[in-house]
């Protein structure tokens, strides 16, 4: 188990710079998400955490150890990839028993150890098959067998669930977040959901354009993000985003959209006539008398909540509540926001107010 | 049913070249290998004789003199091509000015025909106007005379096959090359594995099945090797390269011997048959079973 740090890491294809001096600090056991949109350079990170791939500047530290020239096979890592990367022609015990034997274990140790990990991951009865006879979640459970043999200092983990199904991408979240328990090993963990960073991250590095938005516990990150990518990122279904200006009003201060919709501000700094990003999650806005006036375009029921679609003026604003809504679309509603729950953000340099 | 009777349709022409071109002749030899046949001697009726072709062929030490030359030289061939295709497939796998140009130059052998392919070599290997001898004169003090030692012309079949037909290895090599996923080969990195071990555990047994369809297709060849060597040898010296093809050629031709060699014929096919089972077993069946 290791600790590692990321300095300033940049990345450049021949002159086309991809990413822009990374730093990221990873504490021994810690299981870390990177987070962003596609092309955002996570998976880049990864690669050069694993040293598949070169990097152009800067230095990463496993242990107390500058593995900068390291090759891969000497860093002691394991990595799990979206597409399994499973030896088609060996079998399970095999695949799982690989970096072991290339270690040049003895044979009972592997055994041993083969069979360890297949129980823990459930997989004893099929160590005899080949991965084409395996379903998508046991292939992904082998990958994960023969990262845990090894024994490394850090997993590595690349989209390890984007080809399963909805329900079993669930079921291999718990089992890889009870996995990071039981073995108290260091997780890099590469996703592009912002929900299973989220619910399995102790902490979350969001990147986009090959550049750290922000670095934070899941909560920190959806309490307090720090500019309006973060905020719009972090959280499902996203923040809703106002545009407008700061305006003087009888009870104070006021947001005004550039519509005329005014909504109730919280103690800021912004200036009278700045232009702002107004932002409110939906789950914090109720519907009730005396809101916002605001006229129903959608109402999407699930049972547990209600998603409720409304206009004002141009603005579309989505809210999610507990209590089951019966308004007809056209029909005319109140959403009720609690100042203390907005956000607010500089229109121009997308940064927190 | 329509598109049935328009599938025939359109494979008909197909079949009736097959059926008068491969089916008949076939079976026309498989059958005359059961007879006498001298159509250009005194007496040219086709005459059955039982297995009388098979039994002088299990005791005629020319043929069995030709099928352990032929194996050594069909065990030699094939394995430096697929040696030296295999090197060069990895070589036209990586980046290098030039490398469309030449990996198109290297593959001219196999548009030539093998007769023009056994004239080029006989040209060169000649001893006073060759210019293989030449250079192995003047450079090593070496004798090069193929129509002497027994060695050389050996050799020299060998490496003129290799000069041919290795292009067509490396074609199939690199296209199975190419259609290997990255992944398992960065895993294989990440999970310790040097470039040797990745050769042994990864590649070569992922490429297995192309390395396999390719030796069947040289061994094939191989076994029926016959202008070429016919071309820069005739067989000899003595019948140091007088490979099966050459044996039957020079049965059935010259000593217009049409049963015998037939019969030949049939065992070179059985032959054939038998050691592409051997390698498929060897080599596939066991990981389909266990699959």
């Amino acid at each position: 188990m290791a600790n590692v740090a990321i300095r300033d890491v940049i990345k450049r294809y021949g002159s086309v710079q991809v990413m822009h001096g990374v730093d990221v600090d990873i504490e021994d056991g810690e299981f870390v998400v990177l987070v962003g949109p596609s092309g955002c350079g996570k998976s880049t990170l990864l690669r050069m955490i694993a040293g598949l791939e070169a990097i152009s500047g800067g230095e990463i530290r496993i242990g107390d150890r500058l593995v900068n020239d390291v090759p891969p096979k000497e860093r002691d890592i394991a990595m799990v990839f979206q597409s399994y990367a499973l030896y088609p022609h060996k079998t399970v015990a095999e695949n799982i028993g690989f970096p072991l034997k290339m270690a040049k274990r003895p044979k009972a140790e592997i055994a041993e150890k083969v069979n360890y990990a297949a129980d823990i991951l459930d997989l004893t009865k099929y160590l005899d098959r080949y991965p084409k006879a395996l379903s998508g979640g046991q292939r992904q459970r082998v990958a994960m067998g023969r990262a845990i043999v090894r024994d490394p200092q850090v997993f590595l983990f690349d989209e390890p669930l984007s080809n399963l199904d909805a329900k079993l991408r669930v079921t291999m979240r718990v089992e890889i977040k009870e996995l990071h328990q039981r073995l108290g090993t260091t997780i890099v963990y590469v996703t592009h959901d912002q929900i299973e960073a989220m619910t399995m991250a102790d902490k979350i590095v969001v990147m986009r354009d090959g550049r750290v938005e922000q670095i934070g516990a899941p909560l920190d990150l959806y309490d307090d993000p720090r500019n309006v990518f973060v905020a719009g990122f972090i959280g499902s279904p996203s923040m809703n985003f106002i545009h407008g200006t700061i305006a003087g009003g009888t009870q104070g201060r006021v947001f005004r959209s550039h519509e005329g919709l005014e909504l109730p501000l919280p103690p800021t700094a912004a200036v009278e006539g700045q232009e702002v990003t107004y932002g409110i999650r939906p789950e914090h806005i109720s519907v009730g008398e005396g809101g916002i006036p605001v006229k129903v375009v959608v109402v999407e029921p699930t049972g547990s909540e209600t998603q409720v679609f409304a206009r004002s003026g141009k603005n579309l604003i989505d809210a999610i509540v507990k209590e089951r809504i019966r308004a007809r679309p056209g029909e005319e509603i109140g959403f009720r926001i609690d100042a203390a729950d907005v956000r607010l953000f500089d229109r121009k340099t997308e940064q927190r107010i | 049913m329509q598109s049935n009777k328009l599938g025939w349709f359109l494979l008909a022409p197909t079949l009736v070249v097959l059926f008068f071109f491969g089916v008949i002749p076939f079976f026309y030899v498989v059958w005359l290998a059961f007879h006498q046949w001298n159509p250009f001697a005194v007496n040219p009726e086709i005459v059955f004789n039982g297995a009388a072709n098979f039994r002088q062929l299990v005791f005629d030490q020319g043929f069995l003199a030709s099928l352990g030359v032929t194996i050594a030289f069909v065990f030699f061939a094939v394995t430096t091509e697929l040696i030296i295709g295999y090197a060069l497939a990895q070589a036209f796998m990586r980046d290098f000015p030039g490398k469309a140009f030449f990996r198109t130059i290297h593959t001219l052998p196999l548009i030539m025909a093998p007769i023009i392919v056994g004239s080029i070599w006989k040209l060169m290997t000649t001893p006073s106007i060759g210019i293989i001898p030449q250079f192995l004169d003047n450079w090593f003090g070496y004798d090069l005379n193929i129509g002497q030692s027994a060695l050389a012309a050996f050799t020299v079949t060998v490496i003129m096959d290799v000069w041919h037909w290795t292009p067509l290895v490396t074609l199939t090599m690199i296209a199975a090359l190419v259609s290997l996923p990255p992944d398992p080969f960065e895993q294989a990195q990440i999970d310790g594995a040097n470039k040797r071990q990745i050769f042994w555990h990864i590649t070569l047994p992922m490429i297995r099945p192309a390395i396999l369809a390719t030796v069947f297709i040289r061994l094939m060849d191989a076994l029926r090797t016959v202008d070429e060597v016919l071309m820069l040898t005739g067989g000899g010296p003595g019948s140091a390269t007088r490979y099966l093809g050459v044996h039957i050629f020079k049965e059935v031709f010259p000593k217009t011997n049409y049963g015998y060699g037939s019969a030949v014929s049939v065992i070179v096919l059985y032959l054939t048959i038998v050691v592409c089972w051997l390698l498929f077993v060897a080599l596939i069946a066991p990981r389909n079973k266990k699959g």
